[in-house]
């Protein structure tokens, strides 16, 4: 890759490794992750179910603790911080967007999408400008006063998108984000997220099950058995051909339905 | 598996849950235990056969107890069940009948309830003892504590609480058997969505809310004797009726406002508190109207009865300045102090003469029958009266207070004095809280100079309502000493004679308000922890529904303690609200009471309010620890 001598690195995962389970019974979910992510990177994850996608993705995005490994975020290595540390580095540096939402029920469109800049001292008008920015690209500026029962999935994933980049996060985690979405209301999603990381700069990581939603990112990880098995780089190719790529993998990797298109 | 194994099953993996409920349900059958043992105790019985009034109070108070504890029952049992009612939905779902359900839940229950009755009972039969040292003790009771397992006490507690145990198996059968498989598993993420109301008539009613209450407060303050009644019924409708109308659109619309001028920045705090209460205030409008009103009862009825209790030595001083009193009967008086020398009493004697009367007081048409007192003769004998001016009264009224006769004399006034010769105005300066003379002596008390007394003495014409009244008066320092010339004094009371003293006075009302004030505080440990159980077992089911919340809040890097300073706020609308009112009710009612008391008593009052306040914001304490541990949690599940 010739950008990489022009990209930083964000984030630095270096021989991970992840079990679950007690001293008699271990079962290692992740067995030694090495994965860099340049700063500005679409990075799609795949893999069948129960390779550990969603472990790596926890654990990367600080939300679980690795049990052997370091992994730097932004040069800072995350294992040396303190719970409360991590905390502000999730809020200050990292967005979010889970599989199911995660709204809370009992706010709305808006307050769900200012949560993560509640705690901050930006002054309400900046606030009100950024809420602007961020729901006319999602297109849910109508909604920000309704609550998540009122809108549907595809509505309350872009929220749920929007609440991971109010406050312009270094880097964003998306699990499944199109999981639950129809294909026309999943395209028009990872098109948002492909404008936002073109224009806005902003390093995605993407777990999916899905090859047309990879074939947005730039580059795909394959896990397998908590390993990665394999790595694709889009480069030049179209979504198409990326996208053949992907099932290509994909078919000698098995376990996930490649009929799906 | 058989049912059987399934309820063993059911119950070890619920025992999380149910160990409150069945903690709770111990406490109601101990207490009930208990309550029912000291009804039928040998000491007790006797106390109350002496005196009508503590056998009524006595069944009053079983019947809030009884009350209280059934309702309880109920909520708790209510409560628990909607914790339950997915698991209840997924019996159902792995195919067993809802008759099979059914008899599930309610062989638990009866599990449940027996165990409970069986633990209360040894309970309440090893704790029975204290609180009758206690009520004794109380009463100035001083025989011997003895006491046995009362068989009666058993049986009336078996039987209330079996009566209790079938009323809440069908209260299970009924939610098991109406409500669809889709209600059950909905149970625990009903939250309402608040809508925009209209909100000119939602602040109309809020108005109204506050206003209810208000206009209660001051009917309060202003009852009069002979609408009394109907005057207590309307306060106590207005401030429910605003009550219920604060909690349900008062404080829902104040909170709409106020989250509507946030126009969406809302803040972590508010997010954690405000959304989920506003959500939850049509479910929380009842329990929190519930609360509040027994939370006022039993702050009324605490501090009144301790106040009571408290000023019991005061109000009764207020009423008998003097230990014992002789009225006209030098030869008995001799006899008395001959006595209480030969026992080696130091004692104060100081006769009094003093002058009743006919007088024209104020602008009031008839006469009042006046005592009228020699200041300086009350004085040497060292009680502290004013002294008044040539032509002046002062009146004494330990029962002023207690007069809710609109009509009332002001001061300065006048009274007016017919006699040979014409008519004697005085000038009537003041009115004194308290008697110059002990009660029993017939008259309106009114302090005059030692002068102008002889001097309207020369002047009365001879006839029944003029009398010159001697007074041989005794005050003794010692206590024991008081008491020991009270059994003297007996024997110079005649039959049908009514010659109180300050001592036996004392002791019977200590042994009435010790009654009151135990059977209050029991009654209100029994409300406060019904009250303040309700309340935690419903914030513990709103902490699991929330569970979700906390954790997306924690994955998006919010800390515990960020989070937390949300959950405390609301901790402190959920329980501080219902507080602060019931307490602004309480203090109202008890203003209200304060007729029935001579002394001041805001620091009795302040007492009680504050042990109770203490011990409710324990089960506050209990609440936001459990939802710390659910905070702390929400990461790993
Ligand atoms: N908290 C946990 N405790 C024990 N084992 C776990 C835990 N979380 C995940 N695992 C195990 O780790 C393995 C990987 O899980 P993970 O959720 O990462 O898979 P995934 O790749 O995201 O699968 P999917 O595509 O189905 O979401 C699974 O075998 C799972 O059983
Ligand atoms: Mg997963």
């Amino acid at each position: 890759m010739n950008q990489s001598t022009t990209q930083s690195t964000v984030l630095h995962a270096q021989n991970v490794r992840k079990s679950y389970g007690t001293r008699s019974n271990v079962q290692q979910v992740l067995k030694g992750i090495n994965l860099r992510v340049l700063e500005g990177e679409f990075v799609g994850i795949m893999g069948p179910s129960g390779s550990g996608k969603t472990t790596l993705l926890n654990v990367l995005a600080t939300i679980d603790r690795p049990t052997e490994g370091s992994i730097l975020i932004q040069n800072v290595d995350i294992a040396k911080m303190k719970d409360a540390e991590l905390s502000l580095f999730r809020r200050d540096k990292l967005g979010f967007i889970f599989q199911d939402y995660n709204l809370l029920d009992t706010l709305t469109v808006k307050e769900n999408i200012l949560l993560p800049i509640s705690l901050g001292k930006i002054k309400k008008k900046d606030v009100e400008q950024q809420f602007h920015t961020i729901t006319s690209i999602l297109g849910i500026e109508e909604l920000a006063h309704k609550y998540p029962h009122e809108i549907s999935g595809g509505q309350k994933q872009r929220t749920s998108a929007g609440r991971a980049l109010i406050h312009k996060p270094s880097m964003v985690f998306a699990d499944e984000p199109t999981g639950a979405l129809d294909s026309k209301s999943a395209s028009d999603l990872l098109g948002t997220m492909e404008d936002i990381n073109k224009k806005q700069g902003v390093t995605i990581m993407m777990v999916t099950h899905d090859p047309v939603a990879s074939s947005y990112c730039n580059r795909v990880v394959f896990l397998k058995d908590g390993t990665i098995y394999s790595e694709l780089y889009r480069g030049d190719k179209t979504r198409q051909a990326f996208f053949k790529d992907i099932l290509n993998v994909q078919a000698v990797l098995g376990g996930d339905n490649v009929d799906a298109i | 598996m058989t049912l059987f194994d399934l309820i063993i099953r059911s119950m070890r993996k619920n025992v999380k849950h149910y160990y409150l409920y069945f903690f709770a349900l111990i406490f109601s059958t101990g207490l009930y235990f208990v309550f029912s043992t000291l009804q039928y105790d040998e000491a007790t019985l006797k106390v109350m056969a002496s005196d009508a009034s503590f056998n009524t109070a006595f069944k009053v108070a079983g019947m809030l107890l009884l009350f209280i504890v059934v309702v309880f029952a109920f909520y708790a049992n209510q409560i628990f069940l909607k914790r339950r009612s997915k698991e209840i939905g997924v019996y159902q779902l792995i195919g067993l009948t809802r008759k099979a359900v059914a008899r599930l839940l309610v062989i638990e229950n009866i599990l449940l309830g027996l165990g409970a009755l069986l633990l209360g009972i040894c309970g309440g039969a090893l704790i029975a003892r204290l609180f009758l040292i206690i009520l004794l003790k109380l009463i100035g009771f001083a025989g011997m504590v003895n006491i046995s397992f009362s068989i009666e006490a058993a049986i009336q507690t078996i039987i209330i609480f079996s009566l209790l145990i079938v009323l809440t198996s069908i209260q299970i059968v009924r939610t098991v058997y109406n409500h669809t498989l889709l209600e059950l598993f909905r149970a625990d993420q009903q939250a309402e969505h608040p809508r925009e109301k209209n909100s000119i008539i939602s602040a109309i009613i809020a108005v109204m809310g506050i206003s209810l209450i208000v206009y209660g407060y001051s009917l309060s303050g202003r009852m009069t004797e002979d609408t009394l009644l109907l005057d207590m019924l309307l306060v106590l409708g207005s401030t429910i009726l605003g009550t219920y109308l604060l909690f349900r659109v008062t404080i829902s619309w104040l909170f709409c406002t106020i989250r509507k001028n946030k126009d969406g920045h809302l803040g972590l705090k508010n997010s954690v508190s405000l959304a989920p209460l506003m959500h939850r205030m049509k479910a929380n409008a009842n329990s929190l109207t519930l609360i509040t009103i027994l939370s006022a009862m039993t702050l009324t009825m605490v501090a009144v009865s301790y106040s009571l209790y408290y000023s019991a030595k005061a109000d009764t001083r207020a009423q008998m300045p003097y230990d014992f009193i002789f009225e006209n009967n030098p030869q008995a008086a001799k006899s008395f102090s001959k006595e209480l020398e030969k026992a080696d009493i130091s004692f104060v004697y100081q006769p009094i003469e003093t002058v009743k009367l006919l007088g024209k007081v104020g602008s009031e048409d008839g006469k009042d029958s006046m005592l009228l007192l020699p200041a300086e003769q009350l004085r040497q004998s060292g009680i502290d009266v004013i002294l008044p001016d040539q032509g002046q009264a002062i009146h004494y009224d330990a029962h002023a207070n207690m007069n809710l006769d609109s009509d009332k004399q002001t001061y300065p006034g006048t009274v007016e004095i017919e006699h040979i010769g014409g008519t004697t105005t005085l000038e009537l300066t003041q009115l004194v809280v308290k008697n110059a003379i002990n009660f029993n002596v017939h008259g309106n008390q009114y302090v005059v100079s030692e002068s102008l007394m002889n001097d309207l003495k020369e002047k009365l014409p001879r006839a029944d309502f003029n009398e010159v009244i001697v007074l041989d008066t005794y005050q003794i320092a010692n206590e024991q000493a008081r008491a020991k010339a009270a059994e003297l004094y007996e024997k110079y009371i005649s039959e049908g004679e009514y010659m109180p003293n300050f001592h036996t006075e004392y002791k019977g009302y200590l042994q009435l308000f010790g009654i009151f004030i135990f059977i209050a505080a029991f009654l209100g440990l029994v409300f406060l922890i019904a009250t303040g159980s309700i309340l935690y077992f419903k914030q513990m089911t709103e902490a699991e529904q929330e569970k979700q919340s906390y954790k997306t809040l924690r994955q998006l890097g919010f800390d515990v303690k960020d989070i937390m300073g949300g959950i405390i706020r609301k901790q402190l609308f959920v329980f501080a609200i219902p507080l602060a009112i019931g307490l602004l009710h309480s203090i109202f009612a008890v203003k209200a009471a304060k007729v029935l008391l001579i002394s001041d008593i805001t620091v009795p009052s302040a007492i009680a309010m504050g042990a109770y306040i203490f011990i409710y914001f324990l089960f506050a304490v209990l609440t936001i620890n459990y939802y710390k541990r659910i905070v702390k949690g929400a990461l790993k599940s």
